[in-house]
């Protein structure tokens, strides 16, 4: 048993090791050979040219679907590296992205330590002198970033995480103006229209840098730091190595750091209730009494037109209720405010049957029109019509033919028009069929709303029971599935083409019913009476004995 | 050396609390360790009732078995009731087992605030339809005359694509100006076969081979575009997707998951997706997609034969009936 634990630890610990030495050889790369060049091409063929092309372009089958893009290799334009501004990248920097991958893109991680069908050290380097072979860049000795000494180093003094280090980043974002493309609140909300575009002519998307799983280089401050003493190539991001120091821009990684959000795990929300009214201010104490619970949204991939650019992937949730009413107080980080709706220029589900041979998916760039005054912002909360017995749900995803599902819909620009009208309540047996909006009077859920910084707060309210049978009720003591569907207009969503969360749950906390004080109470009396009872049958068997 | 009247006693008290932190802890620990998942399957309450039950039964009838070993057991506890270890000890004791009892009730009956869990059977196979039992992959074993016709194909260099790949070969062709289309796959079996065409004597058992490298790489293009979004390049269930959904795609890198199955299984799952699981598999929390809607037969069938092979898995073998 001893030596069973002992081993546990052992792989626990070794496994640690393998993971945070992921992005570094270790040793020295193996010389390129003509049979080490041809395993690469056979590697690349199989892992690599569905994205990246079979040129090595960027133009692969499934690249269509993806944004980011697929890197384009014939440019020699690489994005994070370990040198200055404009400069090709290191072969470590290859390395360590080939093997750890870019965090919340199609980029995936190929280290065979990280995975069980990844890629060796050998094969990986193998792969990466075939990748270099499509840019002509790398065999010109003067680009050469290494030789020509034009590599980017961590500091050597790197104070560790304190408040202080960050109140001295906090002034360093301020005074080197990070917030005018990235936002006060790093949301990446200062970006007042899409009309840039980066080297390969695609929209830029401003950074939202509180969201660690999205940072697509690493999240950590040693991460952060490159990425701003380097430059990001093909994209505005410039490089601060002249404008700041060493130390200023080690303090703005830490800075950054503190900014990205540490997620919640719990799967229910406790609705907490109080007496009075419910405030429609998300700032007042109510409401930041109430837990939080966060929930993870995903693209809608599940049924055509799939879509696996979503741009929420984080929703915030919180739940107030008193005698007569419930209200959910739902928060998201958004850049842009959308407020408009051209429902002329809605993408029709029909269609996709007909858009080229097989396109289940929607291309990332070309079918939905992915620009501002286009399509509205937009929140639905779902439950189901029914109260589960036992575990038994409709599907997540709107449902199912026996099993309906009640949504709140908030739409932005329904809220400018009419904020009377900002919610529809729909049902949906499905997603074959659009969700079925429920009649005038049995409209029952109303809303305020509000967009600050590159976040929306939206409350929705509704009494706790209704006369409508195609409503939830919201009964206390029970487990009431909750699922959230989510759309930002200015990423071409609407419709199916939108973000989407799995079954959660709600609660509405009743009090500890007196039974079960009762019980316990029974249980210490009866075995408090039973021990009496065996003393005294013990003492009168030693008495008889006697 | 005499036996310790009380050792009886202590060695069911021990052995109690031995099972029960071997099931409570030590499951969930070696379940780490076999698995290599990050986190333990713990022991689900009804199953720890049952094999504490079982131990005590199997105590009952040990200290029951005769006269004896029933008096060797109690003789601490009437001591112990005859508050001959002090009796403060006794107070203390009948104090102490009510409260214990008390507060186990209490604790088994408060209703508690976390998701209603759900057992899941991950392959079902009550609604099954046994005739795709013994389904056959068409393009794992192709059949002489198909290997001869793509011997044709291939000398014609008139070898078809499917049409998803055709926009990024042609795009290749243009640049590379290769002899022939089949280059575009440069494997090394693939690299045999050309050799072979080239010096024109072709053996069928390197056709077969190259053949096979070609719907691979059909397979892999339709995987990269319809299933990579979820199960990832890795096929470990990780794609970019895949951490929204609480019911996390499955890792077929996974010993237990496509291995343990047949082809025809698999074909039936990928066809019809979430929504035609049984109850007991809880098709309300599965994302998968009834991919029959959007994917033809000939494309699951080259998307599964990619799967098995990204995966180093073969798929189970049929039994003969």
């Amino acid at each position: 048993m001893k030596y069973r634990v002992a081993t546990i630890f052992t792989v626990l610990i070794l496994n640690w090791g393998v993971a945070v030495g992921a992005q570094v050889p270790s040793g020295p790369r193996p010389q390129m050979t003509d049979a080490s060049l041809a395993q690469g091409a056979a590697i690349y063929l199989r892992r690599c040219s569905f994205c990246h092309g079979l040129l090595g372009d960027g133009n692969g089958p499934a690249a269509d679907f993806l944004d980011p893009r697929p890197r384009d290799f014939t440019l020699g334009t690489f994005k994070f590296r370990t040198t200055q501004s404009g400069e090709l990248p290191r072969d470590e920097d290859l390395f360590r992205t080939v093997s750890r991958g870019l965090s919340g893109t199609a980029m995936q991680a190929f280290d065979s330590d990280l995975i069980k069908n990844g890629l060796s050290e050998n094969e990986r380097w193998a792969v990466i002198d075939y990748i270099k072979s499509f840019a002509v860049e790398f065999e010109d000795p003067e680009l050469d970033p290494v030789k020509n000494d034009l590599v980017v180093t961590l500091p050597s003094e790197r104070p560790a995480y304190s408040e202080a280090l960050v109140a001295k980043g906090k002034e360093v974002f301020e005074h080197a103006k990070c917030w005018e493309c990235h936002g006060k609140l790093g949301r990446g909300d200062g970006q007042k229209s899409f009309d840039r575009t980066d080297d390969w002519g695609f929209p830029i998307r401003i950074r939202n840098v509180t969201h660690p799983w999205k940072i697509k280089a690493g999240s950590e401050a040693e991460d952060i730091y490159m990425r701003f003493s380097t430059g990001i190539n093909g994209t505005p991001m410039p490089s601060f190595v002249d404008a700041l120091s060493e130390q200023e821009r080690w303090a703005l990684a830490n800075f950054i750091k503190s900014l990205q959000h540490q997620p919640t795990g719990h799967q229910v929300l406790r609705a907490l209730e109080i007496e009075g009214e419910i405030s429609n201010d998300p700032r007042e104490a109510n409401w930041l009494a109430a837990e939080p619970m966060d929930v993870r949204l995903t693209g809608q991939v599940i049924a055509a037109p799939r879509w696996q650019n979503p741009s929420i992937e984080l929703a915030t949730v919180r739940a107030l209720y008193n005698l007569e009413e419930i209200a959910f107080l739902i928060e998201w980080d958004d850049p842009f405010k959308d407020e408009l709706h051209q429902s002329g220029i809605e993408f029709d589900p029909q269609e996709i049957s007909r858009m080229g041979a097989f396109n289940s998916y929607v291309a990332a760039n070309d079918v939905v029109p992915r620009q501002l005054e286009t399509f509205r912002d937009a929140i639905a909360l779902q439950f189901p019509v029914k109260l589960p017995e036992g575990t038994k749900k409709p599907h997540f995803f709107r449902g199912d033919s026996s099993n309906p599902v009640h949504l709140w819909q908030w739409r932005s620009d329904e809220a400018v028009r009419n904020a009377g009208q900002a919610v529809q309540e729909s049902n949906a047996r499905g997603w074959k069929q659009p969700a079925k909006a429920q009649s005038g009077e049995q409209q029952q859920v109303n809303a305020v709303a509000s967009w600050n910084q590159g976040r929306w707060s939206v409350i929705m309210r509704r009494p706790l029971l209704t006369d409508d049978r195609n409503d939830i009720q919201f009964v206390k003591g029970r487990f009431i599935p909750l699922a959230l569907n989510a759309w930002d207009g200015s990423n071409g969503e609407h419709g199916l083409i939108m973000s989407l969360s799995t079954w959660h749950s709600v609660i509405l906390e009743a009090p500890v019913p007196i039974k079960i004080y009762l019980y316990t109470l029974l249980a210490v009396l009866a075995s408090g009476a039973l021990g009496l009872w065996l003393v005294r049958k013990e003492r009168r068997r030693v008495a008889a004995m006697a | 050396m005499k036996k310790p009247l009380t050792l009886r006693f202590w060695t069911v008290v021990l052995t109690l609390v031995l099972i029960y932190a071997l099931v409570k802890w030590g499951i969930p620990v070696l379940s780490r360790e076999i698995t290599g998942m990050p986190f333990p399957l713990t022991v689900p309450g009804t199953l720890m009732f049952i094999y504490m039950l079982l131990t005590i039964i199997a105590l009952f009838l040990l200290v029951t078995f005769n006269e004896e070993h029933l008096a060797e057991f109690l003789y601490p506890i009437q001591r112990f009731l005859r508050g001959e270890y002090g009796r403060a000890t006794r107070t203390l004791g009948l104090l102490i087992v009510p409260a214990l009892i008390g507060w186990q009730v209490y604790d088994v009956t408060i209703p508690k605030v976390q998701q209603p869990s759900s057992l899941r059977i991950q392959h079902p196979s009550s609604n099954f339809p046994k005739k795709n039992e013994d389904l056959k992959n068409p393009f794992a074993n192709p059949s002489d005359a198909e290997v001869d016709a793509f011997i044709e194909q291939a000398q014609a260099n008139e070898v078809g694509f499917i049409p998803q790949l055709r926009a990024d070969l042609d795009n290749w062709a243009e640049y590379t100006e290769p002899d022939h289309m089949l280059e575009a796959i440069p494997t090394a079996p693939m690299r045999a076969f050309l050799g072979e065409l080239a010096g024109g004597s072709v053996n069928p058992d390197s056709a077969r081979a190259a053949l096979m490298e070609k719907h691979l790489f059909e397979g892999r293009a339709l995987y990269s575009m319809n299933c990579r979004p979820c199960h990832g390049d890795s096929v470990a269930g990780d794609g970019p997707m895949a951490d929204g959904f609480k019911l996390r795609p499955i890792n077929f890198t996974d010993n237990g998951t496509i291995e343990t199955i047949v082809e025809g299984y698999t074909f039936w799952r990928v066809s019809n997706g979430g929504p035609g699981l049984p109850t007991e598999a809880t098709p309300w929390d599965s994302a998968m997609p009834v991919w029959k809607l959007n994917l033809s037969e000939e494309e699951r069938w080259k998307i599964i034969l990619a799967e098995y092979d990204l995966a180093q898995k073969t798929p189970r073998i049929p039994e003969s009936h």
